[in-house]
């Protein structure tokens, strides 16, 4: 019967991987020659969640009806949802393999927090509150794990912090103690399908990639962290070795990341634009920057808001749907016509079209389940983050509004397979996130679910 | 929120922790912005019930009249939560009959435990003759046989009780994706903190 392992790493960029680190990552660079790899296309947009779930699902965003960690649960102006596992209706591999009599284990994937009853054992992940509440499936594997890796972390706590040594040390712990974790599972459960996420590599990104990338504004020949991302992905290079020896000869193995990542070149306080280009009113201007939410805003002269984060969320105020709509129906389309082109019209301070790229969910999403956005906008294609709070001096900003971060989530992530029984393949292309679950679900020579909307890789 | 109306009905021994957990599901239900009533069994035979004995009969009035009320927030898409030792099997068969959208949680706890706890005292009364009719003790207590969630206080932590339940009810499709994620208040804002912090917000 097969076996198969999926190592999960949360932004892996595929630059780094393929080209920049290759010959200093040699277990990585061995599986690449012994099996397949490319680029892997992640979801509109690609942040964690959804990518993870839209992944082992093999389903959209739209499908899945979550477009990203916070969704509206109604059409009040501040009424948002953390989507966790209690989100997700719509069965992932492990689920179905589960069903199917095969020992799962899942360690830290992003969105199975609360934990499911697999047929195995499950780990939460970051979504988790914390280690006090019940993080396992079942639930005494939580002592046993205070037994094995007693600092085992969820996440890296203090994130934005100046103190970047601390947190490099806290980076390298946590990514330390989730493969530790991994080993003891793998080494003492049955496993048929076993599959972890470490988000180290994302956090690390987002610290130190001012440090390490040339091209980055912020960037500064010679400083002391130049090499961070380097020798962190020489590190997990050889925690992959270390883990992969352990899982025997006959296991296919897939390293899958959910997204790329970039240099971000600013922030633009989406909020702050849309009141200049007319489409926001307050009643007030708050005295500094707040939240949008705890500003006055006049939603009777109000279009359209935005929500921070790595791309925006933009919802438009419709009569008859918001409590107090502007935006009649009948113009709802036209409007926001004229907002798609506004937005792709964006300039950064010396006049240059930054190049946003503004979605409509129905265009990209086979459904739109749950609360959509009205659109979802890749700021600079992605280059750009979206900053929420309102009060700021001018549109663009360059301090991030929640501490330092200097990356920026790109569209494509890394995908390297290699099936023992199988010849090597080389570089392929075209593969999209959403395959990765179909083929999971597949190898074990079950029938595909006609709802999965990946392929499957052969 | 609009949301579906359903019962979550906890049988189970006196001490077995019923009540305990159907607070906190209440309680974190209510801060997801669930519309929710909670039933307890022993509130109840203070206004609803009140007069009726512990004879097999007046037993099964009571708890009829439990079902029936949450038969009426269930339908009216409240989620109704019972808490009451319910100890025949066939009463509770037919409220969940009647109800439909039924949930049942099973405190389980060994007998030996609950007399060693005895948190209200009774056991070791109804166990020196002082109460006549004591489930577990001189009454009988027909375990569910097919219980959407069993629960086993003795050997599990509350949190983990919950975690239970609120997996099964995610399960089952009660809890809406657009709200009921299953975190107390405080957690939500630690969650929401973290993410925040680490940028996706």
């Amino acid at each position: 019967m097969p076996k198969l392992a999926i190592i999960g790493l949360d932004c892996l960029a595929p630059q780094l991987v393929f080209e920049q680190y290759r010959e200093e990552m040699p277990n990585l660079k061995r599986l690449m020659e012994r099996g397949m790899w490319g680029r892997l296309e992640s979801t509109i947009p690609p942040i964690t969640v959804p990518a993870w779930t839209a992944m082992m699902s093999s389903k959209n965003p739209g499908t899945l009806g979550f477009y990203g960690f916070r969704n509206r649960a109604d059409y009040t102006y501040d009424r948002m949802t953390i989507a966790n596992s209690s989100a997700v209706k719509d069965d992932r591999a492990w689920d179905i393999l589960s069903r199917a009599g095969k020992k799962v284990i899942v360690l830290g994937v992003p969105q199975t927090y609360p934990p499911s009853e697999v047929n195995g054992q499950m780990v939460t992940c970051f979504l988790t509150p914390s280690k006090q509440n019940q993080y396992t499936w079942p639930p005494e594997l939580r002592d046993e794990i205070d037994a094995v890796a007693p600092d085992y972390m969820i996440d890296v706590e203090e994130f934005r912090t100046e103190d970047k040594l601390a947190l490099l040390e806290s980076i390298y712990a946590m990514t330390r103690h989730r493969f530790v974790l991994a080993k003891h599972l793998t080494a003492t459960k049955p496993w048929d399908f076993f599959m972890m996420v470490e988000m180290g590599p994302d956090r690390l990104h987002h610290a130190f990639w001012k440090f390490c990338d040339p091209q980055h504004p912020k960037y500064e020949k010679g400083n002391k962290f130049e090499n961070v991302i380097r020798k962190y992905y020489q590190y997990l290079d050889r925690q992959i070795g270390d883990l992969l020896a352990t899982l025997g000869q006959d296991t296919v193995v897939m390293i899958v990341s959910d997204h790329g990542a970039q240099k971000m070149d600013g922030g633009i306080c989406i909020n702050e634009w849309l009141l200049r280009e007319g489409y926001l009113t307050l009643l007030e201007r708050p005295a500094g920057v707040v939240p949008l939410h705890k500003a006055k805003v006049d939603w009777s002269r109000t279009v359209a808001w935005g929500e921070g984060g790595y791309y925006t969320r933009l919802f438009m105020n419709v009569k008859g749907r918001e409590p107090q709509g502007a935006v009649p129906v009948a113009d709802y389309e036209r409007v926001r016509n004229e907002l798609v082109v506004r937005l792709e019209a964006m300039v950064d301070p010396h006049g240059k079209n930054i190049g946003t790229i503004a979605f409509k969910p129905e265009e990209i999403y086979r459904q739109t389940n749950g609360i959509p956005p009205d659109l979802i906008v890749y700021l600079g294609n992605l280059a750009w983050r979206s900053v929420g709070g309102i009060g700021h001096e001018s549109v663009h900003t360059f301090e991030n509004d929640t501490g330092p971060d200097d990356a920026n989530h790109a569209q494509h992530g890394v995908f390297i397979m290699v099936d023992p029984h199988k010849p090597a393949r080389g570089q392929v292309e075209g593969l999209h996130i959403t395959d990765i679950g179909a083929t999971a679900v597949s190898l074990f020579g079950l029938p595909v679910p006609d709802d999965m909307e990946g392929k499957v890789i052969v | 929120m609009e949301h579906k109306g359903f019962t979550l009905w906890f049988t189970g021994l006196s001490g077995a922790g019923k009540t305990t957990l159907a607070v906190q599901v209440r309680d974190i239900l209510k801060e997801s912005g669930y519309k929710v009533e909670l039933l307890d069994g022993d509130v109840v035979r203070t206004n609803l019930s009140k007069g009726l004995g512990f004879s097999k009969e007046d037993r099964d009035t009571n708890i009829k009249r439990i079902g029936f009320v949450c038969h009426l927030l269930s339908r009216n898409n409240v989620i109704a939560i019972a808490s009451a030792i319910s100890p025949y099997r066939d009463v509770r068969d037919g409220i969940r009959e009647q109800i439909g959208d039924f949930v049942e949680v099973y405190a389980k706890c060994p007998l030996e435990v609950l007399v060693e706890r005895d948190v209200k005292g009774l056991y070791k009364k109804a166990l020196a003759g002082e109460i006549q009719n004591f489930t577990g003790v001189s009454d009988p207590y027909e375990e569910p046989l097919n219980a959407e969630v069993v629960v086993e206080t003795d050997k599990e932590t509350e949190a983990e009780s919950l975690a239970k339940i609120f997996v099964k009810l995610k399960a089952l499709g009660y809890l809406a994706s657009t709200g009921g994620d299953g975190y107390t208040k405080e957690e939500e804002k630690a969650v929401e903190d973290r993410l925040r912090a680490l940028g996706y917000l």
